[in-house]
């Protein structure tokens, strides 16, 4: 028996409940929520509003385009840094591909690709100037969050194209897959939202990749000098969050039938509320992907219980901020032991 | 109270320079049947220390002993769940750190809590910052007062300097002189002199010795058993947040301590090998390293490590010993690199550490918190990290073949760990070091590179990575050890280079080597001192003669040429 073995953490009750409390608190939170729900839900002819599995599905349809953009914003703050652009991202895809399907032929799947690598590109402007000139990421996608909706105005002229459907002469039926389809019950773009998360929860479970994530945003400097690719791993993360915001923007697309320059305004801070709240450590190197499904969806279902009961958007605000204290108080609770 | 504050901060002891024979004093601290428990798990139980004024008392034990929670009792960090404090006497509350510096209680720690962008004075004034009639901050004061409380250790510190700028050494020095100022009568020194060179030390010790002489209680802890029966004149020793024993250390030897605080007979601390060097692994010719602008680093350095070989280097703090270890596993820029690098004969150009472990160079760095692990994640991620390669097939990792490997691995260097899941942060020191240096293994490198790789370390663990450094050696690998420590460069090491002001002083061979001899090696070519007044590190005690403060009345203080 010697010494040192004592020093290791006892874990007592208390520790072990505010630990699972952290761990899985996007899923309490939604638990709790879902509850809440359907106990202040209006109900009309004996049928409660909100547990109806048309709203339900609604809920995930307006969920999906900020758990997508979540998926990216995790990584981003899993390797310690931010991504403040993926709503005038959005806005310049989104608008992108209007355009794509109204004002050219290359179709639903050329466009579709289009903007996955225009995502992709503005994203790896982000890591490699980030990386490139140690500029901390804060200020870079806070200057590509200005940049790109400009981008969208100035390319697209400032206002909305709308996506004509196929009967009014459109040319992109094939889209309109993403928006009203159905897999049985569920949406479309829930469908892509969940497959997403699971693809990218995979990657950081099993893959060096994901291992390299975690460190980088542990601790950079000891996982440079255990040979990561550090400045490679954030730029990586970025490119994801880029290409995810686009695919993102491409659903919003198509469900509003169209792009403008003004789209996604604030998406960023949903989509880091939904990270924060589910779980995952601002500073870095702590949390996961399922987390922030959950937190996002959440969000959404909050929303949608406040919309039946005709309350108003600016009390919404005040109930979102006050989560997001209220996710972090958590957490700092359950690390101060 | 050993510091009158009214009039002047000059006015220093005024306690008697000739002090009567220890144990008439009745002690200044007396802590008694302290019974710290956290949830789960009793930290201390009914543990007394009693320190007399006027003496340093080490405080001795492995890590978890709960060396650190009397301390954070003491200064008011945690509250005690029984027993009492008293002070002069005195019961003393000590709810919380202001309480507790109230009563005159001062704690120097392993971390300093400074703010490096302000400079020294405003350092020293932090929070307490002197105003005019005004309003207005009132630097000539601050600047003033600061330099007379600094004189009274006998230092002159550049006040305007950044304190980022200063060595770690002189920040110390700058958190004494504050605590003295803030009329401390019980200074805790928790681990000071981890990041300090053997000069240092020695002026680190001249101080203690002043703050003792006039009437200082001093609690002093240390891994360092050398500096333990250097410094203090006695000790209280815990283990398992028990009292095991307090008593004068002259009552001791170091064997005798060890065995104290591990509660079993350590046979040996440092594992008696007849290895055989073998071929040349590494060999470096002419090695520069750019520091500062308009200063080397390192120059010119030329040596070869064997296979099967432990090469020790020694050197002050500031002397090239890690920039040499970092140029050789590529943390270093190339541009800032001259000369050649060659390991098993082929040339070696790393330009990142990642270039360096396919090499097959691993490297230990001295601050295994900051540098080599990854705290938010668990023993097992953070030993598989570097070797992650091995378990991955078309880029998806085998998790079972990973923890398989990691499980044998992690027996095989006894971390002493619940679960491979455990968070690494939740380990004592010496397992962790054990996970820092484990975690090369996976890619067997031939060059392991240690820089310090016992600091702070506990002597059971510590005999442990001796054990393991020399099962590598044996293995046929190449060690370079970068070390303070100097028993261990001594017994662990086939030959020692020294370093001196970046160049290669001197080699010496295991029989040749003595710590005065690699001391002399260290300061060969030194042009210039660490610390702007002193001599020669003070060792002997003649030293004290040019201490004398620039300025101020000081009378009561230990007269020059006190024997230290």
């Amino acid at each position: 028996m010697t010494p040192s073995t004592s020093s290791l953490p006892n874990r007592v009750p208390r520790q072990r409940v505010l630990d699972i409390l952290v761990r899985f608190q996007g899923y309490f939170g939604l638990l709790i929520v879902f509850v809440l729900g359907v106990i202040f839900s209006p109900s009309r002819d004996g049928v409660n509003l909100f547990v109806d599995l048309n709203n339900q599905m609604n809920i995930l349809r307006y969920v999906s385009v900020t758990g997508i953009i979540a998926v990216g914003m995790t990584l981003v703050i899993l390797t310690g840094e931010i991504d403040l652009s993926v709503g005038s991202l959005l806005a310049f895809v989104a608008t992108l591909t209007a355009f794509l399907l109204t004002a050219t032929s290359i179709g639903t799947l050329g466009s579709f690709v289009l903007i996955l690598l225009a995502g992709a590109l503005l994203g790896l402007v982000n890591g490699t100037v980030t990386t490139g000139l140690r500029i901390p990421s804060f200020v870079v996608t806070l200057a590509m969050m200005s940049f790109a909706r400009g981008l969208a105005r100035l390319l697209f002229g400032g206002v909305a194209i709308t996506l004509l459907a196929t009967s009014q002469g459109g040319n992109a039926p094939e889209s309109a897959f993403f928006a009203s389809q159905r897999v049985g019950v569920v949406p479309v773009p829930a469908l892509l939202m969940f497959l997403v998360a699971i693809l990218v929860g995979l990657l950081l479970r099993f893959t060096p990749f994901g291992r390299h994530v975690y460190a980088v945003g542990g601790n950079p400097l000891a996982a440079r000098l255990s040979g990561i690719r550090v400045d490679f791993t954030k730029t990586v993360v970025f490119v994801l969050s880029g290409a995810l915001t686009a695919l993102a923007a491409y659903i919003q697309a198509i469900q509003l039938n169209q792009g403008a320059p003004n789209d996604g305004m604030a998406y960023e801070l949903n989509a880091i509320a939904a990270v924060v709240i589910g779980g995952t450590s601002l500073q870095g190197g702590i949390g996961g992907i399922a987390g922030s499904i959950a937190g996002a969806w959440m969000l959404g279902m909050i929303d949608n219980v406040l919309n039946l009961n005709n309350v108003p958007s600016d009390v919404q605000l005040l109930i979102k901020g006050g989560l997001i204290v209220a996710a972090v108080a958590l957490q700092r609770l359950q690390r101060r032991t | 109270m050993s510091l009158s504050h009214s009039v002047s901060p000059v006015s220093t002891p005024s306690f008697p320079v000739s002090e009567p024979p220890p144990g008439e004093m009745p002690p200044l601290l007396e802590m008694q049947g302290i019974t710290k428990r956290f949830p789960g798990v009793t930290a201390l139980e009914r543990v007394s220390l009693k320190v007399r004024p006027g003496s340093v008392h080490a405080l001795m034990g492995e890590n978890g002993a709960g060396k650190s929670t009397l301390m954070k009792i003491l200064t008011g960090v945690y509250r005690m769940d029984a027993g009492e404090v008293r002070l002069g006497g005195q019961l003393a509350t000590l709810s919380d750190p202001r309480a507790a510096a109230r009563h005159g209680v001062a704690i120097i720690h392993q971390e300093l809590q400074q703010v490096p962008e302000l400079r020294v004075f405003e350092n020293f004034f932090l929070g307490r910052e002197k105003r005019t009639a005004l309003g207005v901050l009132d630097e000539a004061r601050m600047r003033r007062e600061s330099a007379q409380w600094l004189s009274t250790l006998g230092l002159t510190l550049d006040l305007e300097r950044p304190l980022r700028e200063l060595r770690v050494a002189e920040r110390q020095f700058l958190e004494i002189a504050k605590a003295l100022s803030l009329e401390a009568r019980v200074l805790v020194m928790d681990e000071p002199t981890t990041a300090l060179s053997g000069e240092e030390v020695a002026r680190l010790f001249t101080v203690v010795r002043r703050l003792r002489d006039s009437g200082l209680a001093v609690i002093y802890i240390s891994h360092r058993l050398e500096e333990i029966f250097a410094l203090c004149d006695e000790v209280t020793v815990l283990r398992d947040g028990k009292w095991v024993a307090s008593c004068p250390l002259g009552d001791l030897t170091p064997e005798r301590l060890i065995s104290l605080m591990v509660g079993r007979e350590l046979t040996e601390l440092y594992p008696s090998s007849n290895r055989e060097p073998g071929a040349v692994r590494l060999k470096v010719q002419g090695l520069s390293v750019r520091g500062i602008p308009g200063r080397r680093a390192l120059e010119g350095v030329s040596f070869e490590v064997r296979q099967g070989e432990i090469v020790g280097l020694a050197g002050l703090l500031g002397a090239g010993r890690t920039e040499l270890l970092e140029a050789l596993y590529g943390v270093r820029a190339p541009s800032q690199v001259r000369g050649s690098i060659e390991i098993a004969g082929v040339r070696h150009v790393p330009r990142s550490p990642r270039d360096a472990i396919r090499a097959g160079v691993g490297f230990v760095t001295e601050d295994r918190k900051g540098q080599s692990l990854v705290l938010t994640r668990s023993v097992g991620e953070n030993t598989s990290l570097v070797g992650l390669g091995r378990f991955t097939r078309f880029g998806v990792l085998n998790l079972r073949a990973e923890k398989r490997a990691v499980q044998v691995l992690v027996g095989q260097l006894r971390v002493k760990t619940p679960s491979l899941a455990t968070p690494v942060a939740s380990l004592s020191g010496g397992n962790q070091q054990k996970v820092a240096l484990g975690k090369f293994l996976l890619t067997s490198p031939g060059v392991f590179l240690l820089d310090e790789p016992t600091q702070g370390v506990d002597v059971g663990a510590k005999a442990e990575i001796y054990a393991l450094i020399d099962t590598l050696a044996q293995g046929g690998a190449a060690v370079l050890l970068a070390s303070s420590d100097m028993p261990e460069l001594l017994s662990l090491c086939d030959r020692i280079l020294v370093l001196c002001e970046g160049r290669l002083s001197g080699t010496l061979s295991r029989a040749e080597a003595t710590g005065e001899r690699i001391l002399e090696l260290a300061t060969r070519f030194q042009s210039h001192r660490p610390l702007q007044s002193g001599p020669q590190g003070g060792q002997g005690g003649q030293g004290e003669q040019s201490h004398e403060p620039p300025s101020g009345p000081t009378q009561a203080r230990p007269t020059p040429g006190d024997p230290v």
